[in-house]
């Protein structure tokens, strides 16, 4: 059963984004992998060579892309994709010590995925979140921060439970009509934009 | 456009590449990406040179340097060093090389440091040891020192993209020349990077790569990346004997150099000509030769009393057919040849038919009709329609593909230079836009469909009428298409030309006349053009090799029709064949790779063929051969070697075959001289050509268990030695 057989609105529409020529359909890989990802955790060979015919080209090619993100998976992911980020901010505030107990505790390597099929882990570049490291993403709802052993623990019992906690920042971040970004629960953070100089631009 | 290159000013036409430049002032630079017949990428970083140019002030004029009648401009010097392979160079542009910069000679070595951070030092062992260019650049622009002293990165090693094409990941140095080549000249984007980072490789998602084009990635690999797998092991690149010499496997005449060792032949690699091939060779031509050196031929066979046929002397052997053919009328004996035989082979032929008086003369494969060529492979290249009519080019003329794959994304030919070909053609682009409806496919399905704008599905015998009174829609537009062009060219194929009456010819004529296309007609077989221009084919009142089993008699050369003659019969192969295990006597032949002569090919293009130095044993050319069989019939051979051949044909010619230029040459050949012919199924890979694996499986077995001795000349006693 191919994948996108029964969904040609969904591709339509994708394709529409782009210029209707040869190269105008190779630009629509990524939206098409993103796609699948979504819906499959990850995305096999057969899927590459589907999205390969669909957009005019090869399996080779379709690969070639899709290898140069770490964000598209090859192999299946668990339900909850734990992303550690490892570059050096947060690998001094404790991101080896927080990768070490999750892999020890859910018992499972990059390119695996726990046996209750929940937990899948990932080390990542670099989040651009250092001021709160270290810090966790989990699949793409968002980040996790100044994840210590207590606030894993709670992380790891609630996901057990099948009870995601909000992350601390959603991704993509609001941005508010001021130009101001919202946390989870509602608390505002930075300076507005408008704000700037005391309310008196 | 002036150009200075390290001090020497030399005037270049526009549009050249900075990296040509310096070839052109015969400076050097080292470079691993850039190809001449693929885009230039600057991916290697090692082409770096020092480049500057002068500037002009806002009101138009130079900014000078200097006072007085010395002032000249000032030349603005980039920065950082360039990669000049991507560099165009502009008027006044000044050029700095390592020769004269220390800043390019240190970036360079740098450079050099960093592509050898990560490749293994396999050196002993690598097959390309000898040719590799990272070698000799290494040599020649290296520290000859490394800084970097920690464990170098690890990936898989001889990893088999398919049968024939083995790559070792760790070699490889990212210059994606592989990657290019099959995107922009079969294109087939089978191969790419995965993983882009510090852990690139290449590999490819299609299990596979395709038959047909795949063995040149190896010919061009700068380092030991991508090897040929049936030359892997064989020899090294100064051990063998490189022979320049002409692929005789279909019309097509490609430029191959055939290098052997130890009296084998064990690497075929294909060699420039820019009319013919440009750079690339079919898979069939690269990979299929080993059998020039397995089960061959090497002394006469006759057979004696019991119905044997058993090894003999060439003595022997034209006793043996002088008393089997006694009695027989010289008339009577047929005389019958392949159509790789050379023009000078074919010429001794004929002459000899001459002096028999016989009427049973016949090449094989060849068409019924003769097309004269309009058309030459550069045509094609640059054509703005072309037309295949009953063809299949993956069997009939594989790098006429090629040529016309060129043709669909623009035909731009690079630019010849004193220095050769243009190492980087600014004009070429990666994924090169490709202009479909300038092809025209009609006839049966075939690997040049997917590339075609035009796709008939029609009965290759009638599609020519079918295309001169045009019955569909689809048919008219490729009509239109072809009057509106302004240079078309039509191919034809074997399914055209097979069945060909009389009123073909003038049908064509008709077509091209109206149209003003060139045609292009795939000969039957590798020489059949030039075998055609001779007499040899069946005369009043004789038989052709499709009614062999009635000649009373017949010498038959490297054919195998599986027939033999009624009376007595001589084989005249390089294998022992279906046909040689009939016959009577059998002669053992040399191959084309192991002559000397002139082939002609598909364009009408003389074309010379050397002898490599392979190992055939007493196996003799046609010529010789034939001198033979005149003494076993009692007669004087009119011609007895190749230069009385090459006079022969010099005065038929008007040409002097001996001094033939490596690229070969276009001549316009005589009438041909047709007969009516057996249609005949184009095979490129013929049986003896496809590797058999269990002779691979046994040959590393034999390896691994110690059992194998080394490929040495058999000890025969040498004549005329000292003691």
């Amino acid at each position: 059963m191919t994948y996108f057989a029964d969904k040609s609105a969904l591709v339509a529409d994708i394709f529409s984004r782009y210029p209707d020529s040869p190269q105008g359909r190779r630009s629509a890989l990524m939206p098409l992998l993103r796609e699948v990802q979504d819906a499959e955790g990850f995305v096999s060979e057969a899927r590459m060579a589907e999205i390969a015919v669909l957009i005019g080209t090869t399996a080779t090619e379709v690969r070639s892309v899709m290898s140069f993100y770490s964000t598209y998976h090859t192999v299946p992911t668990g339900k909850y994709h734990l992303q550690v980020c490892s570059t050096l901010m947060c690998a001094l505030a404790g991101s080896d010590e927080l990768w070490d107990h999750l892999v020890e505790t859910l018992d499972v390597q990059p390119g695996e995925v726990s046996p209750d099929g929940r937990f899948s882990v990932q080390k990542v570049e670099c989040l651009g979140s250092c001021g709160t490291a270290p810090m966790l993403q989990i699949n793409d709802d968002g980040y996790y921060e100044n994840v210590g052993p207590g606030k894993c623990a709670r992380i790891l019992a609630d996901l057990r439970a099948d009870r995601q906690p909000l992350p601390d920042n959603p991704v993509p971040v609001t941005v508010t009509a001021e130009g101001r970004q919202v946390m989870a629960n509602g608390q505002t953070v930075g300076t507005s934009l408008t704000g700037l100089g005391g309310g008196t631009v | 456009m002036k150009v200075t290159v390290d001090g020497h000013e030399l005037d270049l036409p526009a549009g050249t590449s900075a990296i040509d430049a310096v070839f052109g002032a015969g400076g050097d630079v080292p470079y691993f990406c850039a190809h001449p017949y693929l885009s230039p990428v600057g991916a290697c970083r090692m082409c770096l040179v020092e480049s500057g140019s002068p500037r002009k002030n806002p009101d138009g004029s130079f900014v000078m340097e200097g006072e007085g009648d010395a002032a000249k401009p000032k030349i603005f010097w980039f920065p950082k060093p360039m990669a000049s392979c991507t560099m165009q160079a502009t008027e006044g542009m000044h050029i700095r090389t390592a020769k004269t910069s220390e800043v390019v000679a240190k970036a360079q070595a740098g450079m050099m440091e960093f592509t050898l951070l990560n490749h293994p030092l396999d050196c002993p062992t690598c097959d390309k040891g000898g040719a590799c260019e990272l070698q000799d650049r290494a040599f020649e622009y290296g520290y000859g020192a490394s800084r970097f002293g920690f464990d170098r990165r690890h990936a898989d090693k001889h990893y088999p993209l398919s049968d024939f094409v083995i790559l070792d990941q760790e070699r490889c140095i990212h210059c994606k020349r592989c990657v290019r080549y099959f995107e922009e000249v079969p294109g087939q984007e089978v191969l790419d990077f995965i993983e882009r980072g510090g852990h690139t490789f290449i590999d490819t998602e299609e299990g596979g790569l395709p038959l047909g084009f795949q063995g040149n990635i190896t010919d061009i690999c700068p380092v030991g990346a991508l090897l040929d797998n049936v030359a892997r092991f064989r020899g090294r690149n100064w051990e063998y004997d490189h022979t320049p010499t002409t692929c005789t496997l279909c019309s097509v005449g490609c430029s191959i150099t055939a290098d052997a060792r130890n009296g084998r032949l064990e690497r075929v690699v294909a060699r420039e000509n820019r009319d013919v091939n440009e750079a690339w060779i079919c898979d069939a031509g690269r990979f299929g030769h080993p059998f020039a050196s397995e089960e061959r031929l090497t002394t006469p066979l006759i057979r004696n009393e019991d119905g044997q046929l058993v090894p003999a002397t060439w003595d022997e052997a034209i006793t043996a057919i002088n008393r089997g053919l006694a009695g027989l009328s010289l008339a009577d004996l047929g005389l019958f040849t392949g159509s790789e035989a050379t023009l000078e082979e074919g010429a001794a032929l004929e002459a000899l038919a001459d002096v028999l008086q016989t009427r049973h003369v016949d090449h094989s494969p060849r068409q019924a009709v003769d097309i004269a060529p309009t058309a030459t492979l550069t045509d094609v290249a640059q054509a703005d329609f072309v037309a295949v009519i009953g063809a299949d080019l993956g069997e009939e003329a594989p790098v006429l593909e090629l040529r016309i794959l060129e043709m669909l994304r623009g035909g731009l030919l690079p630019p010849e230079f004193a220095h050769g070909t243009a190492i980087a053609d600014l004009r070429l682009v990666e994924r090169p836009a490709r202009q479909p409806e300038r092809l025209a496919v009609i006839g049966a399905e075939s690997r040049l469909w997917e590339h075609a704008g035009h796709r008939i599905s029609a009965n290759g015998r009638d599609a020519l009428a079918r295309l001169t009174r045009p019955d569909t829609d689809a048919l008219k537009a490729v009509g239109e298409a072809l009057t509106k062009a302004e240079r078309p060219v039509l191919v034809l194929g074997a399914d055209a030309l097979n069945g060909a009456s009389g009123s073909f010819a003038a049908t064509l004529s008709d077509l091209a006349g109206r149209t003003g296309a060139k045609v292009m007609a795939i000969p039957a077989g590798p020489n059949s053009r030039g075998l055609s221009a001779l007499n040899l084919v069946p005369r009043a009142g004789g038989l052709g090799l499709d009614r062999l089993s009635e000649v009373p008699a017949a010498f038959i050369s490297r054919l195998n029709p599986g027939l033999r003659a009624r009376g007595f019969t001589v084989v005249h192969d390089t294998h022992l064949t279906a046909t040689a295990q009939l016959a009577d006597v059998v002669l053992p032949a040399v191959t084309n790779y192991e002559k000397r002569g002139t082939t002609v090919n598909l364009e009408g293009r003389l074309l010379p063929l050397n002898p490599a130095a392979i190992q055939a044993g007493e196996a003799a050319d046609l010529i010789r051969t034939l001198t033979a069989l005149a003494e076993a019939l009692g007669v004087k051979a009119p011609v007895r070697g190749l230069r009385g051949a090459q006079t022969l044909l010099a005065s038929r010619l008007g040409l002097k075959l001996d001094s033939l230029p490596a690229g070969g040459v276009i001549h316009r050949l005589p009438r041909a001289h047709t007969a009516p012919a057996q249609p005949h199924t184009p095979r490129l890979w013929t049986e003896r050509m496809v590797r058999r694996d269990q002779d691979w499986v046994d040959r590393i077995a034999d390896l691994t268990q110690g059992g194998w001795t080394l490929p040495v000349a058999p000890t025969a006693p040498q004549p005329g030695g000292d003691d």
